[in-house]
């Protein structure tokens, strides 16, 4: 059996006596779009943050190609090839579209520690070939219009694009969204999900937040269900949906004296 | 060209001509102000691009200062022969003893910066092994020679404080438009998601110190064989104080920001003397009207230099 | 083991001074995460406001107890309306600016007071009279303590005391505390955080300029730049002890204040400050938030 890219081993993770999460388990393979739904406050951007090694868990192993990754800083993870987007975008709103995509090549980047003083012909190579990356990622997005424009003054919709074109431009093996869909109107819903269908075909691996039901189940091939921290169940969009206690954990149990 | 690009070639030629018209006097103020600007330049990489709260850059201008000043003549080297440990020396003090607080929440950094800065002049007010000379400093500073010739006048001090402005500026654009510089905006704007993106917080704000340190050790080099003498007080928190409010009153990471705060901070005073009583009487209201009134400082920075190519299908 | 004693007594002195200036540091910076750099000059110019109201008040000398309470509440309402107009101007407009303006203009104001202090009072040292208290000193096995230590140590426990008191046990000091944790939620809760806001400079500049009366009275001398460093050395201890919080300060002055005295007694006053700081520096690496301090945590 081919070993996952991904593996969540009996995660858990405290918070001065509150269990955010709760002996987790999950596989992600390569290639999936995979998808992790749960009600509000379940733990699910808590196990992003673990993942991404924003937070650093107490009991348990993430698993990156077979590789314990806990604990590993958030600067690292990336150049470990995962890179994610945020639940409350956080592009550098001062900045422009193109500076703010030029941030996922930094990893890219080959300029030596002299290159900050001194320019060397490599140097400029370098800053030459990132910003036509950057161009390549921007015309993929439909976002060179925008070059110039700081990101904070563009729409909404197209801020979210821009966020997957900086973690994007990064090159990376999985690609984390959390609540990619949050805020989007209908339109701009089924723009995204093109855009993570271009994503995986790319060879990209996607894991995803998201409490959009429509998206998630055209999407996500394999999910996981959490509340409370805790797993509640996993497999294909048509089984998660219709198990009694994924309905029970979104809805609540049905009052029997209606 | 960029509009900042502009400006700071249009600086260095204005600044390149002026010794065809000013007196020795005039050109004293000049070059003060040469070597000051250096020293707010440096503080700007530190505070205005890596956005670290720094305020004993002061300590780093003395420590070139200072260097310079004691390998000279306690030491009998000669002038050119310190410019090295000048730079050197601060960048080494900067690196080993901002590691252990660079991670510091801001206010936090911001007073063990002052500390630093504190330490620093009660070393040289103490007189440590006898060699830092007290209250009352260090004279009798020699001047630069090369070639058999010896740097004297003025004129020549201008030059060379004029050279130091004009590596300092290239060092910045380059800086700007590398890897690192774009790291420390990044970094700057949104730290967490900067480490996202694979940014090692830590190491660039390091790499912001070290440079900002040995560029101000550089210009505190000048300083000691401008005014062949070196004394406490010129590197104490107050000046250190006053770099930081240059960078914000004048705008971080702007670079005529940070030319006319210099200008307002260091070289007004100057000019107008006859007011030294109520000088910092001044000073205080003009910082709080600032911030008031434009609280991104006088002449704010703008981003959005990127490649011509890229901007071509641009609204 | 005499000048340990000795060095006590005075660090607890000097201790319980930087407590009460402290105090006004950290409820500022607790509430409006501001480090108020103007308040050390406050501090300073209390001292010289309180200097003339005695000379003019009390013109032929003599000293009472009358005298003593009167100059220090006058000096204290006078100190308390400018500390309320620093906040109106000064930081107010600038609640919502990012926090590195606000600073900047902290530092600014804290120059226009150094600054107005030497423009009115003259550049010189001023002497205090040495009449306010009596002279009266005790002899206690080789430790010497005089009555103004005593009224020292005794006035600056009670107030904090009194401090202490108000912040946990009444509902204004409820309303506090809410806006410190949030101000938001607070507002929403009906709190009018312009008065807490208020209140804060009112309680924090009367008791620096308590402070800066006994500094006056204890050290006979004062500059007009005197405040800003002896304003750092208070809130290098607030930090100590945890900002934001109370006991924090009060701990951090007490035990900043025997630091020194242990330092200038078996070292060299010439390097006290260097001591301070690098007890700073080794507090803020091994215990970020002070040593009574509380951990809070970010949300991503």
């Amino acid at each position: 059996m081919k070993p996952c890219l991904l593996e969540i081993k009996n995660l858990s993770k405290f918070f001065s006596g509150l269990t955010a999460i709760d002996s987790l388990n999950l596989k992600v393979q390569k290639g999936q779009i995979y998808g992790i739904i749960g009600p509000n406050g379940a733990g699910k951007t808590t196990l992003f943050n673990c993942i991404t090694g924003i937070y650093v868990p107490e009991e348990g192993e993430i698993l990156w190609n077979g590789v314990d990754i806990k604990g590993v800083p958030p600067h690292k993870i990336a150049e470990l090839g995962i890179l994610r987007t945020f639940q409350t975008i956080r592009l550098f709103s001062e900045m422009s579209v193109a500076e703010n995509i030029m941030s996922g090549r930094h990893i890219k980047s080959k300029q030596k520690w002299y290159n900050g003083i001194i320019p060397t012909p490599g140097y400029y190579k370098d800053e030459r070939y990132n910003w036509e990356k950057v161009g390549e990622y921007m015309d993929l997005f439909d976002l060179s219009q925008y070059a110039a424009t700081p990101a904070g003054d563009l729409s909404y919709g197209v801020q979210r694009k821009i966020e997957m074109a900086r973690a994007l431009a990064a090159e990376p093996e999985l690609l984390i969204l959390d609540e990619p869909a949050a805020g989007l109107n209908e339109n701009e819903t089924k723009d995204l999900a093109d855009i993570i269908r271009k994503i995986q075909a790319m060879g990209v691996t996607v894991m995803m937040i998201e409490h959009d039901m429509d998206m998630i189940m055209s999407l996500c091939e394999y999910m996981t269900v959490i509340n409370f921290g805790a797993w509640i169940c996993d497999g294909v969009a048509a089984d998660v949906q219709d198990n009694p206690a994924v309905i029970e954990a979104y809805i609540g149990i049905e009052d029997e004296d209606e | 060209m960029t509009k900042t690009n502009m400006i700071a070639l249009g600086v260095l030629v204005v600044m390149g001509f002026i010794p065809f018209f000013a007196d020795s006097a005039w050109l004293a103020v000049g070059t003060t102000f040469l070597v000051y600007s250096v020293v707010a330049f440096s503080q700007d990489i530190i505070l205005g691009r890596a956005g670290a709260f720094h305020m004993g850059h002061a300590a780093f201008f003395g420590l070139g200062a200072y260097a310079t000043a004691i390998l000279n003549t306690q030491y009998g080297w000669p002038i050119l022969a310190t410019w090295a440990p000048a730079v050197i020396i601060p960048m080494v003090v900067a690196l080993i003893t901002i590691s252990p607080i660079i991670h510091l929440r801001g206010d936090y950094l911001l007073v063990a910066t002052i500390g630093l800065n504190i330490i620093f002049i009660q070393v040289l007010e103490n007189d440590l092994f006898g060699i830092t000379g007290g209250p009352n400093g260090i004279f009798g500073i020699d001047v630069v020679r090369a070639f058999g010739y010896e740097f004297m006048s003025q004129t020549n001090m201008y030059y060379m404080a004029f050279i130091l402005l004009g590596i300092t500026l290239f060092i910045m654009k380059t800086l700007d438009s590398s890897k690192f510089g774009r790291a420390m905006f990044y970094i700057n704007k949104d730290d967490i998601a900067a480490q996202s993106m694979g940014i090692n917080v830590r190491y660039y704000k390091l790499y912001a110190f070290a440079i900002g340190a040995g560029l101000a050790g550089a210009a505190g080099s000048m300083f000691a064989v401008q005014y062949s003498a070196v004394s406490p007080e010129a590197f104490n928190v107050l000046q250190s104080i006053m770099f930081f409010t240059i960078v914000l009153v004048g705008g971080s990471a702007s670079l005529p920001g940070v030319l006319l705060g210099t200008i307002v901070m260091f070289v007004l005073p100057e000019v107008f003397r006859e007011f030294a009583e109520a000088r910092y009487l001044v000073f205080g209201l003009a910082m709080i009207l600032t911030m008031i009134l434009r609280p991104r400082g006088i002449w704010p920075v703008k981003f959005g230099d990127i490649p011509s190519f890229l901007k071509k299908g641009t609204k | 083991m005499d000048i340990f004693l000795q060095q006590l007594v005075n660090g607890l002195t000097i201790g319980s001074l930087y407590a009460l200036v402290a105090l006004g540091y950290t409820m500022v910076y607790g509430v409006m995460k501001l480090i108020n750099f103007a308040h050390g000059d406050l501090v300073a110019l209390s001292s010289f406001v309180g200097l003339t109201v005695y000379t003019n008040m009390f013109a032929d000398g003599g000293t009472s107890i009358v005298a003593v309470i009167t100059v220090f509440m006058f000096t204290a309402a006078i100190i308390a309306v400018v500390g309320v107009l620093l906040e109106r101007l000064a930081y107010r407009p600038l609640r919502t600016a990012p926090r590195l303006s606000a600073v900047v203009s902290a530092l600014g104001a804290g120059l226009v007071i150094q600054n107005s202090i030497m423009l009115i009072w003259g550049p010189n040292m001023k002497i205090f009279p040495s009449d306010l208290f009596p002279s009266t000193i005790w002899d206690i096995n080789g430790v010497v303590i005089t009555f103004t230590q005593v009224m020292i140590l005794g006035t600056s426990s009670i107030l904090m005391i009194a401090l202490y008191l108000f912040i946990n046990r009444t509902k204004m000091g409820t309303a506090i505390r809410a806006v410190a944790i949030d101000q938001d939620a607070a507002k929403l809760m009906g709190i009018n955080v312009n008065k807490i806001v208020m209140i804060i400079f009112v309680i924090g500049s009367a008791l620096g300029a308590v402070a800066g009366l006994f500094i006056g009275i204890y050290y006979r001398g004062i500059t007009f730049d005197m405040g800003w460093t002896y304003g750092l050395s208070a809130f290098v201890a607030a930090i100590i002890g945890g900002i934001g919080n109370i006991p924090g300060a009060m701990f951090g002055g007490l035990m900043l204040g025997l630091f020194n005295a242990l330092i200038s007694g078996y070292i060299s006053s010439a390097w006290a400050e260097t001591f301070t700081f690098m007890l700073l520096i080794i507090v803020l690496i091994f215990r970020p938030t002070g040593i009574l301090g509380e951990k809070t945590a970010e949300k991503v």
